[in-house]
């Protein structure tokens, strides 16, 4: 990545000077009320209608927070699905239904991720490894393990696990708080912490952060920590919501394509260096209110399988498409 | 005078390569002094050794008379060796504070201090006379002004030694006679400076002292005073180069091969061009003149949206690189690594991609039997020093990748030649090989176009010169023209006064 | 400098390398499965490995041509998935309908290819998330099509190209349809990219497309072609794989990562600009004489998901290392 591309600049800057998170935003709206509209479903734009596109964002969105810091220091996690079935499942089974078994679950689900994190981090900044091979690879190895383990896995989370997906304080619920508080902790990370310059500085142009004296082999394992620690919360969330655990939890949720795409749509660059969280939930809140939109409009279950994927190839083109050099 | 910084007995060896051996060197507090040296002979190596970021294998590094040694380039930092490189470190999404600090931000209770960044850095460019906003994204900056903002960088440590990597590599004349000045200024400040440069003008203008290295060994040390551009180009080549620029065309040029009547794109205008079989036509300008844009436009890179073409008098439209080359040019790219060559694929190959490229596509990749021997020949005739042309081009020196690339469009003998930007980064004697290549190649009929920033390469090998002004054609000189008329019509000057001022 | 010749040859020793190493492994692996079941040294019963084989190796050369221009093609698997139900669907137990249907089935092939190379090309879509989408498309398409459920029954002819085997050949005894198959894809593939200008446009594309787009290539359409071979490779699989295993919504799945597995094993340099046919043609054969083996020792099937993401993570992991020490 070059300085030469500077040259996008003062002239074109009136229209980009629009913030992206905001356009996405007012888009994601802008969707939902008409689907709701033209389907007669005005209910949803009610509060509680509301508070269910909400709870649509936050697996996705959780998920989505730790993939930003993977992009922004120039890598990618493509493990996260997998990780995300793997600790959903690792949850239900060590809890067995049982209340006192829970803060050591949440532990193991933690050190798993924290394992997870550090291979793939290690693979690409020690190894040197493509970080799409590598988290590609780390996430097969992950789904096959648990699917050849799963009969001997079986398990539920506790009621009162499970209860916590469905509480509300002050009529928001509570798994939308936790994606705001970490939503808002991963911003002022980024924004306004030596370490949040950094990864941008090492995402934006490796060699010169070198130079600079960063150690940004450090920079991206820890970003990949970060992203392996998202997918973990995302999991613990979704058992809680299912009662248990599947191996095929997060590849059924595209989990992996769709954090990509929500990150990118933001405004956050796949080359790394640029974008943000804002971004990110901006995206989240996009597809939410999509997903929502197709049930409203009762599309069916393989139907929106390949709306989907037409929908991230879209959400990156987006941006993609003004890149003037050659993309493989 | 203690010097600042001293060097002694330096070596470094890789693997089997010596590339330093027993260098010395010196440079005093408020001095320049300059490095010459060809591509390998060891300028990059020994500033890296200075820099911390090699470990050298014997000798010593001392400043001000202490010993030191560097474990990594932070540390050299710290110490007060700054380094400006010759590629770019800055993060072009972030803005000019954020970039001078990284690494330094200052915190307070551990959060970023971005008043007192913006502060210090505004602080910092006013020092070094410029106005740029700290606030402004880098990526909104041009490249003279990303230079500054780099060097701003370097001085932040308030550096004792600062480095300089061929800095006006990039720059236009009118962009480094300002970082001339800049450096001057520095070095009143009591800055020792190290300047490495291939640009003669500038070594001359600016050097206390000259120290030239070849084969990784030090040449001679010696004054400024001391010293002629002949004698440097002697050293560093260590053979007499008399006319580094070849003889001007023997006849008169012949028909024209390649005519443009009111070319125009975003960003050019009215370009009505000419250029003859035999003859060498160079284009000046400055930095936003757009001569590079002409460059791309002709060879349909960047096309022209309105005009006429004509190659060789038949009316062609060129709208990609492809229909250029099917119409009978060819391109020299300016920047060989990333535009020039296919690293990882053999010199062969590279020398022919063209034809592979034109060819049919279920064609035979090596043109057929009677082709095979003439790549390789081209290949010998342009002096490609390869051990066997079967190896990866990656493997080669620029020149070389350089002559490589000629020798691939020798294949197609095209009829007009474009060449962006052809000597930049290459050694002086690759240089006058290059020189004399196009010579020939235009005594063999063809015309040739060189857009080039080094004005004294353009004035001393073209038979006639273009000036550009800001996307326009300023106006035509013969050959031989005096910097100073080149000068006027690249600033649109025409003011014969503040037009002599800038030239001096 | 005298350091040149010799990294020149080095280089080179290493791209051959790649070559031999595929070969290297895959005779010891298939050792090792001769120890086990020494029968599978009959000519018989490697020709039955061959066959079963066949479909890894098309789709090891196809995904080659995409890999060498520098992209990825993950949609590979869903275009086999959709192969075999349609051609479940369309053929529907007529013998007569089976080469109309299978042309159709290459036309589908080439809308995927071209999508996905129009969408890395001109979209700037990276060509990951391009064919990882269209992979999610064309998955979808296949079930919202069969709604889910495999139905109809695909006709001897059919499942001929797949099953059947020649017997009393010259020279080998039996030989599988699937392998005469193969061998024309081999051999067509190989020619495709080291015989011709297309393959070193391709090569050059993969390597520096800025470079080849100013020496005169036709990157786009160039690496267009890549995506529709690619595609077409997958079509031809699905086709042998319908043959033998019959009709399932899983046809496909994972076989994209176990061809891009094939060719890095084969010493085919992701990210473009260096690979060889005949090595993803060994790099698949060791990949399945490693399942091949695994299986007789009784390793679950499930754990063939992890045992691809380790070999990935070593080839790809030893290529770099190579890398390093080399520059």
């Amino acid at each position: 990545m070059s300085i030469d591309t500077f040259s996008a600049s003062r002239a074109q800057r009136g229209l980009r000077d629009l913030p992206v998170p905001l356009v996405v935003i007012a888009l994601a709206a802008v969707i939902y009320i008409t689907a709701a509209v033209i389907t007669g479903q005005t209910n949803q734009i009610s509060l509680p209608g509301l508070s269910g596109l909400l709870q649509r964002t936050v697996a996705l969105g959780l998920v989505g927070l730790g993939q930003t810091f993977a992009i922004l220091v120039g890598s990618i996690d493509l493990s996260v699905a997998a990780l995300i079935s793997s600790v959903a499942v690792l949850a239900s089974y060590l809890m067995q239904g049982d209340p006192g078994m829970i803060a050591p679950a949440i532990l193991a689900c933690l050190a798993l991720a924290l394992v997870v994190g550090l291979v793939n981090g290690g693979l690409v900044a020690y190894w040197g490894i493509n970080p799409l091979i590598a988290t590609l690879s780390t996430g097969l190895i992950l789904q096959g393990v648990l699917a050849a383990g799963y009969t001997y896995l079986s398990g539920r989370v506790a009621p009162e696990f499970q209860a916590l997906a469905y509480q509300a304080w002050f009529g928001v619920p509570l798994p939308v708080l936790l994606l705001a508080v970490l939503a808002l902790l991963a911003w002022f990370v980024l924004a306004k912490t030596r370490f949040g310059a950094h990864l941008y500085a090492v995402g934006g142009n490796p060699d010169g952060a070198k130079l600079a004296g960063l150690r940004v082999e450090r920079f991206v394992l820890a970003a990949h920590l970060i992203a392996s620690l998202g997918a973990c919360v995302a999991g613990l969330y979704l058992a809680a919501r299912l009662q248990s655990g599947t191996p095929w939890i997060g590849r059924d949720g595209v989990y992996d394509l769709e954090s990509i795409a929500i990150v990118v749509i933001g405004g956050t660059a796949l080359s790394g260096g640029k974008g943000g969280v804002l971004g990110t939930l901006a995206g989240v809140l996009l597809f939410a209110s999509l997903d929502a939109s197709f049930n409203m409009f009762g599309v069916d279950a393989f139907l929106k399988q390949v709306l989907r994927g037409a929908i991230v190839i879209a959400a990156v083109a987006v941006y993609a498409v003004r890149n003037k050099g050659h993309v493989a | 005078m203690t010097a600042a910084l001293e060097m002694r007995g330096i070596g470094k060896a890789f693997n089997a390569v010596k590339a330093l051996d027993a260098v010395d060197f010196d440079c005093r507090a408020g001095k320049i002094h300059v490095i010459c040296g060809e591509n390998g002979a060891g300028k990059s190596t020994l500033m890296k050794v200075l820099g911390g970021s090699y470990r050298p294998d014997t000798g010593e590094v001392l400043l001000d008379g202490v010993p030191v040694r560097f474990q990594h380039p932070r540390e050299a930092r710290a110490a007060g060796i700054s380094i400006v490189h010759q590629e770019l470190s800055l993060l072009p999404f972030r803005t000019v504070a954020e970039n001078i600090f990284t690494g330094m931000e200052p915190t307070r209770w551990g959060l970023l201090d971005r008043q007192r960044m913006d502060e210090r850095a505004r602080a910092l460019l006013q020092r070094l006379g410029s106005a740029i906003p700290p606030r402004a994204l880098v990526a909104d900056l041009s490249i003279a002004e990303q230079q500054l903002v780099e060097i701003a960088k370097a001085m932040l440590v308030d550096a004792r030694v600062l480095v300089m990597d061929e800095p006006t590599a990039a720059l236009d004349d009118r962009d480094a006679r300002s970082l001339l000045d800049l450096v001057v200024r520095m070095k009143a400040e009591g800055v020792a400076i190290i300047y490495i440069s291939h640009r003669m003008p500038e070594v001359m203008a600016i050097a206390d002292r000259i120290t030239v290295l070849k084969d990784g060994r030090r040449v001679w040390t010696r004054d400024r005073a001391e010293v002629t551009v002949n004698a440097i180009v002697t050293a560093m080549v260590g053979r007499e180069l008399q006319d580094f620029y070849p003889a001007r065309a023997a006849a008169a040029p012949g028909l024209p091969m390649l005519e443009i009547r009111g070319g125009k794109n975003a960003l050019l205008r009215d370009i009505d061009f000419v250029a003859r079989a035999g003859e060498i036509v160079g284009v000046a300008g400055l930095e936003d003149s757009r001569k590079s844009a002409l460059a791309q436009a002709l060879f349909g890179d960047a096309p022209f949206a309105a005009g006429e073409v004509r190659i060789a008098g038949r009316a062609v439209a060129i709208r990609s690189p492809r229909e250029a080359v099917a119409a009978g040019i060819g391109y020299l790219p300016g920047d060989r690594k990333r535009e020039g060559i296919a690293p990882r694929q053999s010199v062969r190959d590279n020398a022919l991609l063209t034809l592979q490229a034109m060819a049919p596509a279920l064609a035979s990749p090596d043109g057929g039997a009677r082709a095979r021997p003439k790549v390789d020949q081209n290949l010998r005739d342009m002096d490609v020093r390869a051990g066997d042309f079967g190896q990866e081009i990656a493997t080669l020196s620029g020149g070389n990748q350089q002559k490589a690339i000629i020798a691939r469009w020798l294949m197609q003998n095209p009829r007009v030649f474009v060449f962006a930007e052809p000597t930049r980064g290459i050694d002086v004697a690759a240089k006058a090989a290059i020189y004399g290549t196009m010579r020939d190649l235009a005594n063999a009929g063809r015309a040739i176009v060189m857009v080039s920033s080094d004005l004294p390469e353009v004035i001393g090998v073209s038979d006639r010169i273009v000036v550009m002004h800001q996307g326009r054609i300023a106006g035509e000189l013969p050959a031989g023209a005096e910097e100073g008329a080149v000068m006027r019509l690249a600033l649109g000057v025409a003011d014969p006064a503040a037009a002599q001022e800038m030239a001096s | 400098m005298t350091a040149i010749p010799d990294t020149a040859r080095l280089a080179r020793r290493i791209s051959l390398r790649g070559l031999n190493f595929a070969f290297a492994i895959f005779v010891v692996l298939y050792a090792a499965i001769a120890i086990l079941q020494p029968n599978y040294l009959e000519a018989g019963l490697f020709m039955n490995f061959l066959r079963r084989a066949a479909p890894l190796a098309i789709l090891a050369c196809g995904q080659l041509y995409v890999i060498l221009s520098g992209g990825f093609d993950l949609s590979m698997g869903a275009v086999v998935t959709l192969v075999v139900l349609a051609a479940s669907m369309l053929i529907g137990g007529d013998a007569a309908m089976t080469w109309p249907v299978i042309g159709a089935l290459y036309a589908m092939g080439l809308a995927v290819g071209l999508a996905n190379g129009v969408i890395v090309s001109f979209l700037k879509v990276p060509s990951i998330i391009a064919t990882l989408g269209t992979m999610l498309l064309v998955n979808g398409l296949a079930l919202a099509w069969s709604g889910g459920a495999p139905r109809g029954d695909l006709p001897d002819n059919f499942r001929n190209l797949g099953r059947l085997v020649l017997r009393d050949v010259p020279l080998v005894g039996t030989l599988p349809v699937a392998v005469i198959i193969l061998a024309a894809v081999v051999l067509l593939t190989g020619w495709g990219l080291h015989r011709t200008a297309y393959g070193r446009r391709l090569l050059a594309v993969g390597d520096n497309p800025r470079a080849a787009e100013l020496a005169g290539v036709p990157v786009k359409p160039t690496r267009i072609s890549a995506f529709v071979i690619s595609a077409l490779a997958a079509v031809t699989a699905g086709i042998l794989i319908g043959g033998f295993s019959g009709v399932s919504v899983n046809a496909g799945r994972g076989l994209e990562l176990q061809a891009i597995a094939a060719c890095v094993i084969g010493g085919a340099q992701l990210l473009g600009g260096r690979g060889s046919v005949v090595g993803a043609l060994f790099g698949a054969l060791s990949l399945f004489a490693l399942f091949t083996l695994l299986n007789l020792l009784g390793l679950p099937q499930a754990l063939r998901d992890s045992l691809q993401g380790v070999i990935l993570i070593a080839a790809v992991g030893a290529s770099v290392l190579r890398h390093r020490r080399s520059t």
